[in-house]
């Protein structure tokens, strides 16, 4: 059984009390794994492959660094690993290590919605109409003044 | 309680010249990754790996507190007195609040509300972070506004959104309610529903994928938890 108490139990053991609290702080479930890996944010990924332990579906999981979590934490390496595109940790992935990332390609950043750092569009080209801004020219002087 | 652990956890004045110094690092480990070419040895490519993907030795910062160094939203969210201390306390615990319950209005007019009907069902269980569609406007604080908006329908858009009860928020789902999308030509279609009301998220998609749309409550829940109408009150 996946979702028994016993299982609840044996994984509060194994993981310890401070773990705990904070597993069910930000995930809500005493879950315990082989510990993966962990990115440049410092977000851990952990796996379980038992069926007996983990209902299947929920065999990966990842602990996030931010209070704040969003999905868009993740890099992508770790994304492909999340959402099982790949199947080793990039750690580990001869194929995503082969794969060179082209120079250009900038650091990653999640999502940045909402924040100084949001991306605006903006226009390049010259606008095709203006507002219209009255002038009035000088008088010339009148004959009679 | 969430909210006293995040108010302590606000006082923690996150260093700048750090974060800068870890992500130009990072820059440096891609430079040397990009250098490895197919006469690689198997010895090479063993020790790539540390160099290639940036692991725990090294902590990246994330954008966002690069992003929100000196911005508005991170002074209001450090209290300079107790006074505003316990403003903001009382700022999170109502954003805690009404971000647990957040119920849709939802004014499905097109292809959009069949993919917001998908975000109710259960596989992506909106119910489980306390979304309850309520098709009353007076009992509801967000409209989804799913699909393409017509001239005709815009007054009773307007007239819902009027009848909601503050505070209210405004999901803009799909390309024909963001801008008017495929029918953004038509004689008869509002060319995106921020003509009619003021508009929170934009859902992009054609129509959005309810995970898209999911995605979007959680950025809404994000805006709602920046509220602190308490400090700025105080600070006025």
């Amino acid at each position: 059984m996946s979702n028994s108490l016993w299982r609840y139990v044996k994984n509060v053991q194994k993981m310890g009390f401070k773990n705990y609290v904070r597993a069910m702080w930000y995930i809500g479930d005493a879950k315990g794994g082989k510990f993966v890996g962990e990115d440049q944010f410092g977000n851990k990924y952990y796996e379980n492959l038992n069926p007996e332990e983990e209902t299947p579906g929920r065999q990966r999981w990842v602990d996030y660094t931010q209070h704040n979590f969003d999905a868009s934490q993740l890099p992508p390496e770790w994304h492909a690993w999340m959402h099982h595109i790949r199947k080793d940790p990039p750690s580990s992935d001869f194929q995503m290590l082969q794969a060179s990332r082209p120079k250009w390609i900038g650091p990653f950043r999640e999502n940045l919605s909402g924040t100084r750092g949001a991306f605006k569009t903006y226009s390049t080209t010259q606008p095709k109409f203006h507002a219209w801004d009255p002038k009035v020219s000088q008088r010339a002087p009148s004959a009679s003044a | 309680m969430s909210a006293m652990r995040t108010a302590l956890l606000g006082h923690i004045v996150r260093p700048t010249a750090r974060g800068i110094t870890s992500t130009v690092r990072i820059h440096g480990l891609r430079g040397v990754q990009t250098t490895s070419s197919a006469s690689a040895t198997a010895q090479v490519q063993q020790s790539e790996p540390k160099a290639a993907i940036p692991s725990g030795s090294g902590k990246a910062s994330s954008g966002i507190e690069i992003a929100q160094q000196g911005s508005n939203q991170l002074s209001l969210e450090t209290p300079r007195n107790a006074a505003e201390y316990v403003l903001s306390t009382f700022d999170k615990i109502a954003n805690w609040a009404r971000q647990g319950s957040m119920w849709p209005m939802t004014f499905g007019l097109a292809c959009c509300a069949v993919e917001m009907m998908h975000m109710a069902a259960a596989r992506y269980d909106q119910d489980r972070l306390g979304i309850v569609f309520r098709a009353s406007p007076r009992q509801s604080d967000i409209m989804i506004v799913a699909g393409t908006l017509t001239n005709k329908m815009a007054p009773a858009l307007r007239k819902v959104y009027d009848q909601m009860p503050e505070p209210r928020w405004v999901i803009s789902m799909g390309s024909c309610a963001n801008g008017g999308g495929y029918y953004h030509y038509s004689y008869s279609v509002v060319r995106g529903c921020d003509r009619i009301v003021p508009v929170d998220i934009y859902v992009p998609g054609c129509p959005p994928t309810a995970e898209a749309l999911l995605y979007g409550m959680l950025q809404l829940q994000r805006k709602m938890r920046k509220n602190r109408k308490g400090v700025l009150w105080y600070r006025r």
